[in-house]
């Protein structure tokens, strides 16, 4: 059923349809309306679920780290700060194996206190064991919450859902509604491989001596390998539904294109009209979106890349002193790796990182196509990217 | 639906797992303090002159078990039919409820738990006001099987009656001599049958002497009595009141009725249900002089009786001594209320009473505290009024009702303990800073306590026996705590409102039995008031939160992170010392307070 829905509002429904037993969150912008959403759900008894009042975002995931240990698929969601104080649990429940689901609303982080979308809150979490699978609209929101739990209850490892903030947490889309009855069809009821019984007690994230932390670190890596395998496995069963799936990467326009232009979330959508322009004036350009971050899908990537000489990344985050993430990322796939090029130039593509769109600033074609053309015209890319719209007058 | 994919997927799932008890970790060794159950006193039941461990009663009641809450509270007070309507609940100014919401219904409770009784007592057709009784009497409180001596009672008033009831309680044969042909004195011909009907009087009437009290009628104790009584019993209460009717001492006093009459005559001949009105001779417009709760007795009877009542009084509303309440009730019925007006002279007129007031203004301070009021002069209104009541108060009716100097002296009661004779008491009006049916009750029992204490330790021990027993910072004393049952004696540290743990309370309303307007009653003198049904008084009673006092709760047990909060078969708690490692979440998640941290010694 098509709904104009909230990019925030997609997430709710998304978590009522699966189904999920227990909710724990604290309010924090831009994340609140999905909260108060499920909020809501909850005391008005159209969820059967329980939403767990706390003081802190840590306490949030303390909350639904003890729900699923005990059986109960669970949600959480947050944002920035919220995220940040969370980081402790993170790894607790990575570490325990809880296929715990969360939405991240990407938000910037003070000071200088803003509220706007940037994404590195949830990319400086890259490597707490959580998968991260980063959303455009809110369709793929929606999709990608109910397609979480199918992946994460697979691998024993929790998921993040990440959002724009206010490009897609704030804004009012058609949406295709499923039906309950077609989501339990692709959502099978809770069955957890492990949980907590009193009738068989045992104590979980016990010790672990340096005779076996290692190996259970070993076992969390190769079931981040599984995933981008079930991710692919849990799309062709949501698609076989609902005629509809995302993929690892979102490559567009991409088959022949000299430079392609890499970037995540909303951005990309917008970059799609960039990218029609220039090929209306002759450039091959295309568009690659990433869309699972953790695991890294290396070889996806590689492959959507094809032929092409040139990725512009476009960060809208910075990792002080080495630059933009997603850049870095790519840069650590590509190297070494042995490839034939179109036009016979052999090598990986070279990478030019941008910084651009912190803090909520705007990220227009034209700075897209500027980006385009800076990639163009030089013969190597800057050595920690290159910020992109600035006001130089400022930092005099 | 599952793909194959799914089902053959294998995905590595090593875990932190332990099925090692941790039973063997001694986490108690950590510990530096551990708690313990300390039951504290709430602050009802240190405002209640009674002593009545409300917590423990409303408990009770939450849990449906009824007939163990009225032993409760008839280990304290056995009046709690009377108390229930009459009582002016100190307990409820000061119930830490009204900090969250609004005070707990205590008052209403104690009207529902002892109506529930006399459904029972009236079925069984129980009739003591001749000294007949078939109800069976609560638990016995003391050893009471063998009389320890025999007291004699001079005045069956709500003092007289605590006496003797506490005095059999505690093993001694008792005798209440009453001058009147029916026992409750003020009970019975001072307050209006509107607010306490003689059915509640004659239940609690009839539990005292199930429980082995003995009236004897018609008995007009004066002072040559004295003596034989003091020769023929181990003690003598005189528990006589004030019955003598203080006057105004203007011109023209003589024309008005003492309220107390008045009210006495209407509760014999005009108030009983079927009754004619005509007896009690009232008509027209009546003033009543006065500010307390004779005066709006005597007024909001006269609105029963189809008269129109104008209260005078000297001071302002705020200041009437009656329950504000009270007062309210009296101005909803259309009593008239003329504030800041001193009589100065009373007239015959054709209509009947011509009475001079003078206008007053607050000056000054008076001893009490209140400001004084002195008269504004050249300011006088004549009220013409068919009739005129006083009600400036009460005295001892004969000089020898008050103890002589010598006497030892308490805070509710006196006893002379002169030479060989038998000590002799004075309780309830005759003795109380206060004179409300509570604080006769208290004086009766702090009687039967010092008098208990003289006959088996000796004078010298009744200071210490009596401090024993005293509940909180208030006055009341525990005749539990004097017989020492069980949690008989909590810590006398009062429970305030910010040591509660308010995050477990959930926000409800308060409720009272409804009033009924006078108008729509059945008869002019029918109860003002209905009583709580029984789901009510059951969610009202829920709504305590039993500061100070385990509840069994179990927040305790859910919270310990060592799982050394233990319940016993007996819904005891007990502490796991092996395990406690004295984190202390246990008293921070107790809503009521009712642990406490002890540090332990090296």
């Amino acid at each position: 059923m098509m709904k104009v829905l909230e990019g925030s509002q997609a997430v709710a429904e998304a978590v009522r349809l699966a189904r999920v037993a227990v909710v724990s969150a604290y309010p924090i912008t831009p994340q609140t309306h999905i909260v108060e959403e499920l909020a809501r759900y909850c005391a008005e008894g159209s969820m059967d679920g329980r939403f767990i009042c706390v003081e802190s975002e840590h306490s949030a995931m303390a909350s639904v780290i003890g729900s699923e240990a005990g059986g109960a698929r669970s949600f959480t969601a947050s944002s920035s700060h919220g995220l940040a104080l969370m980081h402790e649990m993170l790894h607790w429940a990575s570490g325990a194996r809880l296929p715990i689901v969360m939405a991240e609303v990407n938000r910037a982080l003070g000071p200088g206190w803003n509220l706007w979308l940037d994404q590195t809150d949830s990319l400086a979490q890259r490597d707490t064991g959580w998968i991260q699978l980063y959303c455009q609209d809110g369709q793929e929101a929606l999709d990608s919450t109910l397609i979480a739990y199918r992946l994460a209850e697979a691998v024993n490892l929790p998921v993040m859902v990440v959002l724009d903030a206010f490009f897609l947490s704030h804004t009012y889309e058609s949406v295709d509604l499923p039906s309950q009855e077609e989501v339990d069809r692709f959502l099978p009821r809770f069955a957890p491989k492990f949980r907590l019984d009193t009738a068989e007690p045992y104590a979980l994230c016990e010790v672990a001596p340096p005779g076996a932390y290692m190996e259970m670190r070993r076992s969390i890596q190769l079931a981040m390998e599984a995933a981008p395998g079930a991710l692919l496995a849990a799309e062709e069963e949501f698609r076989s539904i609902f005629a509809r799936g995302y993929g690892l990467v979102d490559a567009y326009r991409c088959e022949d294109a000299e430079i392609v232009l890499a970037m995540a979330g909303t951005t990309a959508s917008t970059c799609r009209l960039a990218v029609d322009e220039l090929r209306e004036r002759g450039e091959k350009v295309g568009l690659l979106r990433f869309r699972l971050f953790r695991p890294f899908p290396a070889d996806a990537i590689r492959a959507a890349l094809g032929g092409a000489r040139k990725v512009a990344v476009l960060d809208r985050n910075c990792s002080f002193g080495a630059g933009g993430i997603f850049a870095q990322e790519l840069r650590a796939a590509l190297y070494g790796r042995e490839r034939r090029a179109l036009h016979g130039a052999v090598g990986q593509p070279q990478v030019f990182g941008y910084i651009a769109g912190l803090g909520g600033r705007d990220v227009t074609p034209a700075l897209l196509c500027e980006m385009y053309r800076l990639t163009r015209d030089s013969d190597s890319p800057p050595a920690e990217g290159a910020w992109l719209g600035l006001d130089e007058e400022m930092l005099r | 639906m599952s793909s194959p994919y799914f089902d053959e997927l294998k995905v590595s799932l090593l875990i932190p797992r332990s099925r090692t008890s941790t039973e063997a970790n001694r986490t108690g060794e950590w510990s530096f303090s551990r708690p313990a159950y300390r039951d504290k006193t709430a602050p009802c039941r240190a405002a209640c002159p009674c002593a009545t461990d409300i917590p423990r009663v409303e408990t009770l009641v939450a849990e449906g078990r009824l007939d163990e809450a009225l032993a409760a509270i008839l280990e304290e007070n056995p009046l709690p039919a009377v108390c229930g309507r009459v009582c002016f609940h100190p307990c409820e100014s000061r119930c830490n409820r009204s900090e969250l919401d609004e005070a707990v219904s205590v008052n209403a409770l104690e009207r529902f738990v002892s109506d529930r009784e006399a459904v029972r007592c009236d079925r069984e057709e129980v009739r003591c006001d001749r000294g007949i009784a078939r109800a069976e009497g609560p638990a016995s409180l003391g050893d009471g099987a063998a009389a320890k001596g025999s007291v004699a009672i001079v005045g069956s008033g709500p003092a007289g009656l605590a006496a003797a009831y506490f005095m059999n309680a505690l093993g001694y044969a008792c005798e209440i001599l009453e001058a009147e042909s029916e026992a409750g004195g003020l009970l019975r011909y001072g307050i209006p049958a509107y607010r306490l009907p003689p059915a509640a009087l004659r239940r609690d009437l009839a539990r005292i002497e199930a429980a082995g009290a003995r009236f004897r009628f018609r008995e007009r104790i004066g002072e040559r009595d004295l003596a034989r009584l003091r020769s023929r019993f181990s003690a003598v209460i005189i528990a006589s009141g004030h019955a003598k009717a203080r006057s105004l001492g203007v011109p023209g006093e003589e024309l008005a009725e003492d309220a107390l009459g008045f009210l006495r005559r209407t509760r014999l001949g005009g108030s009983e249900p079927g009754h004619s009105s005509a007896r009690t001779g009232a008509r027209g417009k009546v003033a009543v002089i006065g500010g307390g709760n004779t005066a709006i007795d005597a007024a909001r009877s006269l609105v029963r009786l189809g008269c129109e009542a104008t209260i005078v009084y000297r001071r302002r509303r705020a200041d009437m001594p009656a329950f504000p309440e009270e007062v309210e009730a009296a101005i909803d019925e259309g009593v008239e209320l003329v504030e800041t007006a001193v009589p100065i002279r009373l007239e015959r007129s054709p209509a009947g009473i011509s009475l001079s007031v003078q206008a007053t203004r607050p000056e000054g301070a008076g001893l009490d505290g209140r400001p004084s009021f002195v008269p504004v002069h050249g300011e006088v209104r004549v009220l013409e009024v068919a009739a005129a009541l006083c009600a400036v108060g009460a005295e001892a009716a004969e000089p020898w009702m008050k103890p002589r100097e010598s006497a030892l002296s308490l805070r509710r009661c006196a006893i002379e303990l002169d030479g060989p004779a038998a000590p002799l008491a004075f309780v309830g009006d005759l003795r109380g800073p206060r004179e409300t049916v509570a604080d006769a009750v208290a004086s009766g029992k702090e009687a039967a306590i010092a008098l208990d204490a003289l006959f088996r330790s000796g004078r010298d021990s009744i200071a210490g026996e009596t401090e024993r027993c005293r509940v909180g910072d208030g006055e009341g004393l525990s005749m539990a705590a004097y017989m020492g049952g069980p949690k008989a004696a909590p810590s006398r540290r009062v429970v305030a409102f910010r040591d509660l743990n308010t995050d477990y309370f959930r926000l409800s309303p308060r409720k009272v039995g409804p009033v009924i307007p006078a108008d729509r009653a059945r008869d002019a003198f029918a109860e003002a008031r209905d009583g709580l049904a029984r789901e009510d008084a059951i969610a009202q009673a829920s709504r305590c939160l039993s500061c100070g006092r385990c509840n069994d709760c179990d927040n305790c047990r859910t919270f310990c992170p060592e799982l050394a909060v233990r319940a016993t078969p007996e819904r005891e708690r007990e502490i796991d010392e092996y395990h406690c490692k004295g984190c202390g979440l246990c008293a921070a998640e107790c809503p009521r307070s009712a642990i406490e941290m002890e540090v332990q010694a090296p």
